[in-house]
């Protein structure tokens, strides 16, 4: 066999190893076996003493190539075992992915704590202050600076949890006005501020009361606030706890603390107005109570009703709740059951 | 109170539906409903009985020949013990609809054939109570004859219509018809028209023998009396008894339903006593003494008081002034002579009666809210010429006084400019003083002073703000458009306190925990058992109930209940914390201070088992790791101590720790005890609570930026065998106390006793890291270190270093 046939031979024989090897050890092994120094490719090289001179170039190029088209063969089967390779793995890896994943839980706030600090954003984006207040206070703030003297009816209206005579559970956050207005220094502006926060009163716990709720109160004093000004920031407020198109409407009412006083009912959020179940087929809830602070409160603390008015506002957080998100028992604020609380995860 | 747009017919002139009406007025001024009678009843005549036989298969039925009006009698089976011949009745006619959808049918009764009912009130839906004591108990009778066939439920007044007023307490001057006259009449544009009474001048005959005394001054503003003669007591015209059963009145007599019936109209209580049963016919207002009694009736007796204003005839008691008149000197069908008497009490006073002996009613209602002492006479007298009107009189008495304040009425200043601002409208000086005259105000105007005459029906007006809210509700709300306040910009937020709560919030929050909300009143047991504060404990004069009667002092029983109310309903595993206020008292402090404090309870499994996790107990680490993670975020200087403990009664001895920093308690961590986990009901629970105000008044660490360290941090192991009884917080700090200024840190990588181990001991590994942030660390300093900290340990705690 001529030397040239010889390669040709060992060409086609390598090219056919490479393309059935099956794997990559396989292949580096026939790299080094037909390439190598002493490799048969080499070893008929040897032979090149018997070609003849002007024969020698061609055979020399032909042995190039041969060990080109072999070194391609192998290069190419490698790709293709790689990619077998990596598709078994993927294979392999598959997932089914419908199952479900370990979560580490997030805990869910109170309903309540979100309706508060919902209304609270609103009021902060306002420039209000948030004040805290006591939970336990004096008669005379909770009552006779409110324009409620003893004896006044408005005290049976809410029967009162008292610790002394003087000393009492506080049945509204109003009373923290009187403690806010005296702290306040008028020179530097006017006062905003909201007071949430809990109050008790001597009721039977059921379905719709509870000793214990909560209340959140809003008073602003300055000079020319006006009963137009109350309208338009209840008005504001109802429009972002209730939904954008809301519109409400002021119908008189009596507060001690408060002359004029006002009842605000916001139109349905559920049926937009037309009437339904959820209010009452009259398309207004009522949600809160408001007024133009009585003079007599504004000079306890000190502040001449001729030169400044003020407003005040006092709305419930359980009532908020219970509409929005149609809850239909108060005592499930406070009973916690965590399946109860979990379903507001995230709603504020 | 219920407004009848009948009897409101003789005053306005209005003709709209009662929910327009109700709508309106609620808008304008006062919370109304509409109210429809009789919508469920229909075919009810007037019958009247011709003739009655005994029923011959019955001891107790009748058969009654009845005319309806119509060409032929009907027979009717009637079993009330009240029917009798030539009666005028209610008869329900064969398919009849009455209350709770009852239907008459024509049929036979026991053999006789019976073509209606014959009905008693209540049978229409007239409360018991209200239907007149003799036909209680049967079919009611028309007090006079009626035209056969007529429509019974219009003659009852069961066909009215009503707007319920439900009245705000500074509105009483519309708890009379004509007070409602003028509100609604307002709300329309209207001016109510009224008649005064007009007594015949020629049956007054002076009296001089009755004897009036007022003895407390103070409580009694107006005391007027008229004694009338020759009465003649029956039952009252139906036109009277039927505007009274639907305003919940109960018709008693004609004199008795003419005081009523006033009130209604003027809404000023007006008493009746029979003058010749009253002794030396006297009657003095005074105090009574914690002797006396006051009948009510047979079987009622109450007990009075020195603070209890009563009307005595000298030496009983006819009366609770303002509340009540008792059994003594009342208007009988014997009565010939009647005391009239119009009087104004003190509110106060006339409540606390009221609450006191539990007798609220028409009367104290009217007088605690207030009543006009501008209408006691007229109203004294409308009840002369009512009675006169039913039974004429013989002769009547003058005005005898007793007490008379003149009714004054009050005069308001306003400014028309303050008016406008104050509430954010621009009405002009006419259309202010128009909406006053709507009101029946006069206004005087002088510049931008408006000087308005109120009369003395609305006593709830004495200053300018009642104006401002009058003009502004008749103007209509719907009127005003909503600005916001345009003063000075103020800088709005949280205190402080609240920022640090809501940021320790956050951190339970995502350490997976759910906020509860619990009770700041709790019982006796849940005060006491975590009081760690040791408070005085702070209680409730009146309770409700026991469960809520003290002030709490920790946060942990709202927690421990909360677990045991999710275990009863299947939920076991709960993750939960509360952020709230205990109440800490001093015993020389009535007020207890308020401190927010925040605390967590873990109970049952860590997650849930799913398909490719275990789910694991929680046990204290867990709790534990939570806290630290807590404390981590609060970024301050100190470092926290948890030092065992086994002072926290319900807690376990031996897995309890005290939290202190800077050597002040902060709070505690620990499992609940099993004897007292066992008692609530609940499973292996971890708790902690920490003092909010004690966190946030450490000093806050001042971060500044650092590089990641240039150099290689060197670390050794150390193995150490030690007495059982000594915490790994006391190597560690010893470590650290020793470690020199290159150590950063020390974590414990093993803790191991059993076999192998000493009995009385356990084997600790620690890994320790050194770093100098400016070089790198050479093995001689680090092993010098080492060497100290080694040495001190077998020095403080014996232990083999292995
Ligand atoms: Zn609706």
């Amino acid at each position: 066999m001529s030397l040239n046939d010889r390669l040709k031979e060992l060409r086609a024989s390598g090219i056919d190893d490479a393309k059935r090897a099956e794997h990559l050890k396989d292949l580096n092994d026939l790299r080094v076996k037909l390439l190598g120094k002493k490799g048969p490719i080499t070893q008929a090289l040897r032979g090149m003493k018997d070609v003849p001179k002007e024969e020698r170039p061609e055979i020399g190029t032909l042995a190039n190539n041969v060990k080109k088209d072999i070194q391609e063969a192998i290069e190419n089967r490698i790709q293709e075992v790689n990619q077998r390779i990596i598709a078994q793995k993927l294979q392999e890896e598959t997932l089914d992915v419908t199952l479900p994943a370990q979560s580490h839980k997030i805990g869910t706030k109170h309903i309540l704590n979100q309706t508060i600090e919902d209304i609270e954003q609103f009021f902060i984006g306002l420039g209000y202050e948030v004040a805290p207040g006591y939970e336990v206070e004096e008669d005379h703030y909770n009552f006779e600076r409110l324009n409620i003297p003893k004896d006044h009816p408005a005290r049976d209206m809410q029967d009162t949890f008292y610790i002394t005579n003087e000393l009492l559970m506080r049945t509204q956050t109003s009373a923290q006005e009187g403690r806010d207005m005296d702290a306040h220094d008028f020179s530097k502006g006017p006062l905003k501020m909201i007071s949430p926060g809990i109050v008790y009163r001597r009721d039977d716990d059921d379905a719709t009361h509870s000793h214990q709720f909560h209340q959140l109160e809003g008073l602003v004093v300055d000079k020319n606030i006006s009963m137009a000004d109350l309208k338009g920031t209840l008005e504001a407020l109802c429009r972002h706890v209730f939904g954008p198109d809301r519109e409400i409407r002021f119908r008189p009412s009596f507060f001690p603390f408060t002359e004029p006083s006002v009842e605000v009912d916001v139109s349905c959020f559920n049926c937009g107005g037309e009437g339904c179940r959820i209010c009452k087929y009259t398309g207004w809830i009522e949600v809160l109570g408001a007024g133009l602070t009585h003079p007599n409160v504004l000079k306890m603390s000190g502040i001449d009703p001729q030169q400044y008015s003020a407003f005040a506002f006092g709305l419930g957080p359980e009532r908020f709740a219970m509409l929005k998100y149609g809850i239909d028992d108060i005592r499930d604020f406070y009973t916690n059951d965590v399946r109860f609380l979990e379903q507001f995860k995230g709603v504020n | 109170m219920k407004i009848s747009m009948d009897w409101l017919k003789e005053y306005l002139p209005v003709d709209h539906s009662v929910e327009e009406i109700a709508n309106k007025v609620s808008l304008t001024g006062i919370e109304s409903a509409p109210v429809k009678l009789g919508t469920d009843l229909s075919k009810l005549v007037v019958g009247h009985i011709t003739s009655i036989k005994p029923h011959p298969d019955s001891d107790h039925l009748n058969l009654c020949q009845v005319d309806i009006g119509q060409s032929k009698e009907v027979q009717i089976v009637c079993g009330a013990p009240n029917v009798a011949n030539d009666q005028y009745v209610i008869v329900a006619l064969d398919g009849a609809d009455l209350p709770a959808g009852k239907k008459i049918k024509k049929g036979e009764i026991r053999g006789q054939v019976s073509n209606g009912m014959i009905c008693g009130l209540d049978e229409l839906g007239v409360k018991e109570s209200l239907v007149p004591t003799a036909y209680q108990k049967g079919i009611y009778v028309f007090p006079a004859a009626e035209t056969p066939g007529q429509d019974a439920k219009e003659l009852l007044g069961l066909n009215d219509e009503m707007v319920d007023l439900d009245i705000t307490p500074n509105r009483a001057d519309t708890l009379g018809m004509r007070g409602a006259a003028w509100e609604i009449g307002a709300t329309y544009d209207e001016k109510p028209q009224f008649t005064d009474p007009k007594l015949d001048e020629t049956k007054v005959k002076a009296v001089d023998d009755v004897k009036i005394q007022i003895k407390a001054d103070d409580l009694v503003t107006d005391y007027l009396v008229r004694t009338v003669s020759g009465v003649k007591v029956s039952e009252s015209p139906l036109w009277m008894q039927r505007r009274l059963w639907n305003q919940g009145i109960q018709p008693v007599n004609n004199i008795v339903d003419a005081a009523n019936y006033v009130m209604i109209e003027y809404g000023e209580p007006v008493e009746v006593y029979d003058l010749d049963k009253l002794d030396d016919k006297s009657v003095t207002v005074e105090m009574a003494t914690d002797a006396s009694k006051l009948v009510l009736d047979d079987k009622i007796t109450k007990d009075l008081n020195q603070n209890d204003l009563v009307i005595n005839s000298g030496n009983v008691t006819l009366g609770l002034a303002g509340v009540i008149h008792g059994q003594n000197a009342q208007v009988t069908s014997k009565t010939t002579n009647v005391l009239i008497e119009s009087a104004v009490y003190d509110g106060t006073s006339v409540r606390k009666a009221a609450q006191r002996h539990d007798l609220r009613g028409d009367a104290s209602n009217r007088f605690e809210k207030g009543v006009d002492n501008g209408a006691v006479e007229i109203s004294l007298n409308r009840v002369v010429e009512l009675i006169d009107e039913i039974t004429d009189l013989d002769s009547y008495s003058q005005v005898l006084v007793g007490k008379e304040t003149p009714a004054k009425p009050t005069i308001i200043k306003a400014s028309i400019e303050h008016i406008n601002r104050l509430m954010g409208i621009t009405l002009t000086d006419q259309e202010m003083i128009k909406i006053l005259d709507r009101l029946g105000f006069t206004t005087a105007e002088n510049g931008d002073q408006l000087t308005v005459t109120i009369p003395s029906r609305r006593w709830d007006m004495t200053i300018e703000a009642d104006l401002i809210e009058e003009i502004m509700r008749i103007y209509g709300y719907e009127n005003l458009k909503g600005t916001l306040p345009s003063g000075n910009e103020t800088n709005g937020g949280y205190t402080p306190q609240r920022e640090f709560i809501n940021k320790l919030k956050s951190v339970l929050l995502s350490e997976g925990m759910d906020e509860t909300i619990t009770f700041g009143l709790v019982s006796k047991k849940e005060a006491t058992d975590f009081n760690t504060v040791e408070s005085e404990y702070t209680r409730v004069l009146h309770p409700m109930t026991e469960d809520h009667e003290y002030l709490r002092t920790s946060l942990i029983p709202g927690l421990i209940k909360t677990i045991a109310y999710n275990k009863a309903r299947k939920t076991s595993d709960i993750s939960i914390f509360e952020q709230g206020r205990i109440f800490d008292r001093e015993e020389v402090n009535d007020r207890p201070k308020e401190v927010e404090y925040i605390a967590g309870a873990l109970s049952g499994d860590l997650g849930a088992d799913t398909w490719n996790t275990n789910a694991k107990k929680a046990d204290f680490y867990d709790m534990k790791a939570i806290v630290e993670e807590l404390l981590e975020f609060l970024n301050v200087e100190a470092t926290f101590e948890f030092t065992p403990t086994d002072k926290i009664e319900h807690l376990h001895p031996g897995q309890t720790a005290i939290i202190t920093a800077d050597e002040k308690t902060v709070g505690f961590v620990g499992k609940l005890h099993p004897e007292y986990q066992a008692k609530s009901s609940v499973d292996d629970t971890y708790v902690f609570e920490l003092n909010v105000y004690s966190l946030l008044a450490l000093t806050k660490k001042n971060v500044k930026a650092q590089s990641a360290p240039k150099y290689p941090s060197v670390s050794r192991d150390l193995a150490i065998l030690v007495d059982k009884q000594i915490a790994s917080g006391q190597i560690v700090k010893d470590i650290f106390n020793n470690g020199g200024e290159y150590l950063k840190d020390v974590n414990i990588f093993d803790v191991y006793q059993g076999s192998n181990i000493e009995i009385g001991h356990k084997s600790l590994g620690y890994h320790l890291i050194f770093q100098n942030p400016n070089d790198t660390l050479t093995d001689d300093t680090v092993e010098k270190a080492f060497t100290q900290i080694k040495d001190s340990l077998i020095d403080q705690f014996d232990v083999e270093v292995r």
